[in-house]
């Protein structure tokens, strides 16, 4: 048994190369304006503090700085005041869904309704009693009837071709080397924890209005830990809720799941870009559902790196170090409540 | 039925009564259907593995190896809050030959100063892989009790059925999760 | 076109008493067992009802009209110092949002829809429409207009009581474990249970009578095929009725075993899973909708044909769409948990067989406007509400068929696109077929007519006030604006204060409803026995208005001629 447990490599340096080739355009989008914020608003690894210990064979590691915490681009993963459609998308599934949304489902359903409309009126008009007096009698028409039941069956087929397609592309499951991340779900906050990297869990409140004003970020969408995700690699959530269910949504990553007690579901994608991307509980879990938002900051990948070893953590996947032995994560060791969750300062 | 004679009064009243009777059994029926589904709905899951939910099978059952397929299985573990118990996977991940039987390590310790006894609820994902995950033996399917500090180290016995490698919606899948929650027995709870 | 003639057992029919005389006050109104005065009770029942729940979405607009949370706490400090308990804290305040969602979800659909439009249009029109002299059990179709009342009272009385973080169940109409049994500690969550087992138990035996009724008792030559297609919704209807709420009092049943007797049916812990309540409230949560908008169906056909002057276009492929919409619709229930985690050919499947449904729906509509094609329309009040009712039940519709593909529906998931999908279908659907009907009958049940300036201004009030309140709910779904939040980033403040502005409107709407029904009770012009004309081909119209106390004491026949 032992023997089978060998090898199987490590794609997470790999990746690199490739990432140097985006590197320059996402420098150009944050590097310069991630600086500001960081002074304002505690970094990840300051109050990352109610976590457990970090597993002990990072401990070298400990000593590397935080990334900067970045600032959000007004926009861009989050909603826009006035909005009539959706957020941009920053996911393959995100783009070819929203494709499917913009170029078919809302021409097609316009249509529809316009043309509904127009027959409507054109009845109203042309049929009423001062100008057609005498109505007909005609109750049937064999051919039109039949008309009428192919043609939306014909427009569904096409419909269905591109949205089965769509379903098939958002369960590709991540190659196996995905940086995992185990995201829990809490009456009313997130937990996210980085198993192979060996961060433990810590947890995500939402920010104050002050707080979130003095960072620059959006209110009811600001957290003060960030989910930290590496941009330009497959990522995979495994999302399960410790009491309640909740629903881990970000809309500019078309992503949304459950988050069940007992039971893990898992959703993989891969970042196009580095930025903020803010989302918020999509499923009714008591008191404070709407005030447990979610914010993923996706880094570029060497960023990503020095902020797993900021954390403690590991840069060695899971899949890499199958014997490395793993320490108590879990269990009797639960993050702390917020301290000042949202308390009075809502309103 | 037509236009001939209308029903009188006295066969309406009779046949009412049995059109009622039919419908309350109709409506009973679906009453005790919506009962019935919690058998049913684990039934379901079990043979289909539906929601992720993982085969069960004898320790002596063969399968063969699919030489040269493998397959990451990563283990994750949970534990109601409140339950003094840490319960944790020995390797997070493993790489097995599918089709061939292996066997996980949990390890889980009661932290409290009195016996804790637990149960664990369990799924896979992705979950169409649960049809594939076939455990032979496993902690799982009985209750735990831990003595005031005490660790404990629970085996899982399992593989990965080589049936899964024909099956064109899991011909992406490379990585299965096999996640464990453990909560403890409330001597009132009966399990439904 | 309809021949009434005497039938030979007509002698032994009817008591030997006059066909109006009535019983006294007591007897009449709370002992009844005649149809119409038991229709006349559940839609006062009803009206009062959606006074409530509209009330209650009035709250619920004011306060997101704009960010911030601006009336909540001081309303939960009243509700608080109402039960003599401290000052509210704001997750209290926060669970009485929660409360008011529910409390308007579940009196919309179980208090005010499904009472109005199958207890009030069905027991007055179904038995007068097949020309039967009553519901086939008049004494059973009291008891299930009675069984509302402690229904209601205990879900108004739930908001009083301890209900978990704050006063009230704060658990959404759907009611989904864990969140409604270990989330929820305290009697509310038990008393809405309760009330929905009461209010579903009277349901129940409403369809047994709504089916009895239809098939045994219509006239001789009223055959089914020769049935109007209200008649034809409310047997549909009917049956889904009695095939879903059964499976609902068993979910519920056993979420009330969960919370208080500890059983694990939806506990992980227990080996229970949460997921299967889900699975077992939309099996009857999805027929449920359409149990709220067939009879819609029903009466948007009769209107429309009345006032074109036209017998229905297609009449079977009509009755036979609502016999597949209501078939299909128990095998779609899925859609409403695509998030959930369910495996891909699950998810492909649901999205293939919601789309379905399109093509049924699309029938009744194309049908509708072939039945106006050649007419000769008038524009009374109900017909432009039938016509208004069309309109926005298509484009309802066709936001459904978006919301059917599970991969769009990822990110349209409890957003409020869904919110302005089923209030498209609901209020703007469901409401309009309700106020098309209460137009159209309200002379054959009061014997006045409406006013018929006000009706229009109500209708395009109305009209105005509910696409300002629901379409801008598409804009926030789109762009991310998850349901039920009592409060919400500054982003989304623009179209939030748009739709709260179209509320007002619509409640303007509202009190011109009221005008013009108080104004018509007491001054309305006599109404005939047939006030619509040669369009009105359907057996109400050959009485007068209103009906004798008991109508049909001689049997109708049906004349071989189909007139359809």
């Amino acid at each position: 048994m032992i023997q089978v447990k060998s090898l199987v490599l490590a794609g997470l340096l790999a990746f690199a190369p490739a990432m140097a080739m985006n590197g320059p355009a996402f420098a150009q989008d944050n590097a310069t304006a991630a600086a500001p914020a960081a002074a304002t608003v505690a970094a990840p690894a300051d109050s990352a503090a109610n976590a457990a210990a970090p597993a002990a064979d990072a401990a070298p590691a400990a000593k590397v700085a935080a990334p900067p915490r970045m600032k959000p681009t007004e926009g861009i993963g989050m909603p826009k005041p006035g909005e009539i459609t959706l957020q941009e998308q920053f996911t393959s599934t995100g783009h070819s869904a929203r494709w499917l949304h913009d170029v078919m489902l809302l021409p097609l359903i316009t249509l529809i309704s316009v043309l509904v409309l127009a027959l409507m009126l054109y009845v109203m008009v042309r049929y009423r009693r001062s100008a057609n007096p005498v109505p007909s009698k005609t109750s049937h028409n064999t051919f039109i009837e039949v008309i009428w039941t192919v043609v939306p069956v014909i427009i569904l087929l096409v419909i269905a071709v591109p949205s089965i397609g769509l379903l098939a592309d958002q369960y590709k499951p991540a190659p196996k080397d995905a940086l995992t991340v185990k995201v829990t779900g809490y009456q009313w906050y997130w937990g996210y924890e980085y198993p192979d990297a060996g961060i433990p869990e810590y947890v995500s409140n939402m920010l104050t209005k002050e707080q979130a004003k003095a960072g620059g970020e959006p209110f009811q969408l600001a957290v003060d830990n960030r989910l930290i995700l590496p941009a330009g690699r497959p990522v995979k959530l495994i999302i399960t809720a410790a009491d309640v269910i909740h629903s881990f949504a970000v809309p500019s990553l078309w992503v949304k799941m459950d988050a069940v007690p007992g039971r893990l579901n898992e959703k993989s994608f891969t970042i196009e870009k580095p930025g903020v991307y803010y989302g918020q509980c999509s499923e009714l879990c008591g008191a404070r559902h709407g005030f447990m938002p979610i914010a993923i900051e996706a880094l570029p990948p060497e960023q990503f790196d020095q902020w797993v070893l900021s954390q403690g953590g590991s840069l060695k996947n899971g899949t890499a170090a199958p014997d490395a032995p793993m320490g108590p994560q879990q269990g009797s060791v639960l993050p702390a409540p917020p301290a000042d969750a949202v308390g009075n300062n809502a309103l | 039925m037509m236009a001939t004679l209308p029903p009188s009064p006295f066969d309406r009243d009779r046949r009412n009564r049995r059109t009622m009777l039919t419908m309350a059994g109709v409506g009973l029926s679906m009453l005790a259907l919506g009962f019935a589904s919690v058998p049913l709905y684990r039934i379901f899951c079990e043979q289909t593995g539906f929601g992720g939910t993982t085969m069960r099978a004898d320790a002596n059952v063969q399968v063969s190896e699919a030489a040269g397929h493998t397959m990451s299985i990563r283990f994750d573990s949970n534990v109601q809050p409140g339950m003094p118990w840490q319960f944790y996977p020995e390797h997070r991940t493993d790489t097995v030959t599918v089709g061939r039987k292996d066997m996980a390590i949990f390890i889980a310790k009661n932290m409290s100063d009195k016996p804790v006894t637990g149960t664990a609820s369990f799924n896979v994902t992705p979950t169409q892989a649960g049809a594939y995950f076939t455990k032979i033996q496993c902690f799982c399917f009985t209750e735990q009790t831990l003595q005031p500090g005490q660790e404990v180290r629970m085996p899982v016995l399992y593989f990965v059925d080589p049936k899964i490698l024909d099956d064109a919606d899991n011909k992406d899948t490379q990585q299965i999760t096999l996640s464990y929650t453990f909560y403890p027995v409330e001597p009132g709870k009966k399990a439904s | 076109m309809t021949t009434i003639t005497a039938d030979q057992y007509g002698d032994h029919a009817h008591d030997h008493h006059d066909a109006d005389h009535k019983p006294a006050f007591f007897q009449r109104w709370f002992m009844s067992t005649n149809h119409k005065d038991i229709g006349t009770l559940y839609l006062i029942f009803a009206i009062f009802a959606g006074v409530v729940g509209g009330a209650i979405s009035g709250l619920m607009r004011v306060e997101l009209a704009e960010p911030g949370i601006q009336y909540l706490q001081g309303w939960a400090n009243i509700q608080h110092a109402m039960l003599g308990a401290e000052p509210a804290s704001l997750d209290q305040a926060y669970h009485l949002w929660n409360a008011l969602i529910t409390a308007h979800g579940l009196i919309m659909v179980f208090f005010m829809v499904m009472p109005a439009i199958i207890g009030g249009f069905g027991n007055w029109f179904v038995p007068i429409m097949i020309g039967a002299p009553d519901m086939a059990f008049p004494r059973m179709n009291n008891i299930s207009f009675w069984l509302l009342i402690p229904a209601f009272a205990l879900l108004l009385g739930s908001a009083f009581v301890p209900g978990g973080t704050g006063y009230g169940a704060g658990t959404g109409w759907t009611v989904y474990a864990p969140l409604s049994t270990s989330g929820s500690a305290g009697p509310a969550v038990d008393m809405a249970i309760l009330s929905l087992h009461i209010a579903g138990a009277g349901s129940i035996l409403g369809a047994v009578n709504f089916i009895t009724t239809i098939l045994n008792m219509r006239a001789p030559g009223m055959t089914l095929h020769k049935m109007p297609l209200f008649v034809w919704s409310v047997l549909v209807t009917a049956f889904l009725l009695l095939l879903a709420l059964p499976v609902l009092a068993a979910a519920i049943t056993m979420l009330l075993t969960d919370r208080n007797f500890g059983t694990t049916f939806y506990d992980a812990a227990g080996g229970g899973d949460p997921e299967l309540y889900q699975h077992l409230f939309w099996f009857f949560g999805h027929p449920e909708v359409y149990i709220m908008i067939l009879p819609g169906f029903g009466i948007v056909s009769q209107i429309i044909s009345t006032f074109s002057r036209k017998p229905v276009f297609g009449y079977l492929g009509m009755a036979y769409a609502m016999v597949a919409i209501g078939v299909v619709g128990f095998v779609v229930w899925a859609h409403h948990m695509f998030t959930t985690g369910m495996s891909v050919n699950v998810k492909m499947y649901f999205t293939a067989a919601t789309m379905v449904i399109a093509v049924p729906t699309g029938i009744k509509i194309f049908s509708w406007i072939a039945t106006i094609w050649g007419g000769s329309i008038s524009f009374k009040t109900p017909m432009v509400w039938a016509l208004g009712f069309i309109f926005l039940f298509t484009v309802g519709g066709v936001t459904g068929v978006v919301l059917a593909n599970g991969g769009v529906d990822d990110v349209l998931h409890d957003t409020y696109y869904v919110v302005a999908h089923f209030h498209y279908v609901l209020s703007l659907g469901a409401v309009f077929g309700l106020f098309a009907g209460f137009y159209y009958w309200f002379p054959k049940m009061s014997g006045r007519m409406y006013n018929e300036f006000l009706g229009h201004l109500h209708f395009w009030v109305f009209f105005v006030g509910v696409n300002l309140l629901f379409f801008p709910m598409h804009f926030l779904g789109l762009s991310g604006m998850p349901r039920r939040y009592p409060d919400y980033p500054e982003a989304f403040a623009y179209w939030n204060k748009i739709a709260s502005h179209g509320y007002e409107i619509m409640a303007v709407g509202v009190l011109i409803f009221f005008i013009n029904i108080f104004w018509s009770l007491a001054a309305g012009k006599k109404a005939a026995g047939n006030p619509w004309g040669e369009g009105a081909t359907t057996l109400e119209w050959t009485l007068s208005s209103p009906p004798p106390f008991h109508q049909f004491e001689t049997l109708p026949v049906i004349d071989d001629a189909a007139h359809h």
